[in-house]
């Protein structure tokens, strides 16, 4: 429900360039490095059905949000405190960052004429876009929600 | 003696208002040769630089626009039965449905609208939607409620265009940014900056002569066909309302 109202709603408060940060990548933060890998794998299968409901159906997130959700949850069982700001944001970095080259890499590879020319300065301009927003928000939700989900 | 008399009578002439009676006269005589023709001149020149009034420049402007109305009703009846004739499809302005756009995503990876009609209201996939500066995209899915449109600009999104001055069509690929790319079918683009793109009058998948855009860049040397890239005039950032045509579509 948080996910879809803020997908739908992206407030313009939140947005850098007229892009708004990668909720996924926000949400599943958190969740994964909590939890065991097989969890978090399939929450980020349920989580991508989720999000590219909401998309022009041509491209997915789910493939980019497994490998990350297993990847942190590996991560958060070996690291017990990941509580810090600087590492939340820079893991939400790096996380939209693989998010934005996978989705990229897709379009690439199903619209022909997008392979004509390699340099696409629309992707690297979103590219840029969502991972500096994501990396300035992310610190304040997925610490919270990491916290939370500690908590209970 | 004589020559004295001569004189005197010469003296009298002068003195006498025969000259003037003469002179007016033959004027009088212009006057009525050339039918008022000076005087008319002299009294436009003198008019001009206060004709029309302001009233007078209204009136003017409210029949022109009248004028201009008339003659496009006439020219759109004319149009739709020309194109009845050729089986072509047709564009009425009565078959739209206005439509508030509820969310926006015009600059991400994916560039979509949300808007406020679905299937309820009549809206259907492939309809085509266009704002204030003309075309902006087509229904790509439908709920009950609500329709999402994937824009012009969206990366993968094509469609047929042309230049009307040239007539030589083209197909229209999003590119992300707010300039599309149109590239062209023929070798030969003849395309010059500043050129209106438009949708095709032959379309059949899109109502014909929408504006798309206007030419800002040409390249005629590209290969394997010439290329131009368009500045949208409908800008999808900053749209709220649209309208959807009924024309066309998939139930």
């Amino acid at each position: 429900m948080c996910l879809q109202f803020c997908v739908i709603t992206s407030p313009n408060w939140l947005k850098i360039n007229g892009i708004s940060p990668c909720w996924p990548v926000i949400l599943l933060l958190p969740f994964s490095l909590n939890n065991p890998p097989w969890k978090a794998a399939f929450v980020s299968f349920l989580l991508g059905i989720f999000i590219d409901s909401f998309t022009l159906s041509d491209v997915s997130y789910i493939p980019s949000l497994l490998l990350l959700s297993v990847f942190w949850s590996i991560y958060g069982l070996h690291n017990k405190k990941i509580e810090s700001f600087l590492n939340i944001g820079l893991m939400a970095i790096f996380g939209t960052a693989f998010v934005g080259l996978s989705v990229w890499i897709q379009k690439i590879i199903i619209y022909s004429f997008l392979r004509n020319n390699w340099f696409h300065s629309w992707s690297i301009y979103v590219l840029i876009s969502e991972v500096i927003i994501t990396g300035l928000v992310a610190p304040l939700f997925s610490s919270w929600l990491l916290l939370a989900y500690k908590k209970n | 003696m004589i020559k004295a008399r001569g004189k005197i009578g010469f003296h009298l002439l002068l003195q006498s208002r025969f000259w003037v009676i003469f002179f007016l006269g033959s004027l009088l005589f212009c006057i009525r040769w050339t039918k008022g023709a000076g005087y008319l001149d002299l009294y436009s020149v003198l008019l001009k630089p206060i004709l029309p009034g302001t009233a007078q420049r209204e009136w003017i402007k409210e029949g022109e626009n009248i004028e201009r109305n008339i003659r496009l009703k006439l020219l759109e009846d004319d149009n739709t039965r020309l194109r009845r004739a050729l089986s072509l499809k047709e564009f009425s302005a009565d078959k739209r449905i206005s439509a508030a756009v509820i969310s926006r995503s015009s600059r991400n990876w994916w560039q979509q609208l949300e808007i406020n009609k679905g299937t309820k209201d009549g809206v259907w996939k492939g309809q085509t939607v266009i704002g204030p500066g003309g075309l902006i995209g087509l229904v790509d899915s439908v709920t009950p409620l609500t329709a999402r449109v994937r824009l012009l600009t969206d990366p993968g999104n094509q469609v047929g265009a042309w230049i009307e001055r040239t007539k030589r069509h083209g197909i229209l690929t999003g590119m992300g940014t707010n300039r599309p790319k149109l590239t062209f079918l023929n070798k030969n683009s003849l395309a010059k900056i500043g050129d209106a793109v438009t949708t095709s009058p032959a379309s059949t998948l899109l109502p014909p002569n929408l504006t798309i855009g206007i030419v800002q860049f040409v390249n005629e040397k590209a290969l394997p066909s010439p290329y131009a890239i368009v500045q949208l005039t409908a800008s999808p950032e900053a749209i709220d309302w649209v309208q959807i045509l009924k024309n066309n579509g998939q139930k």
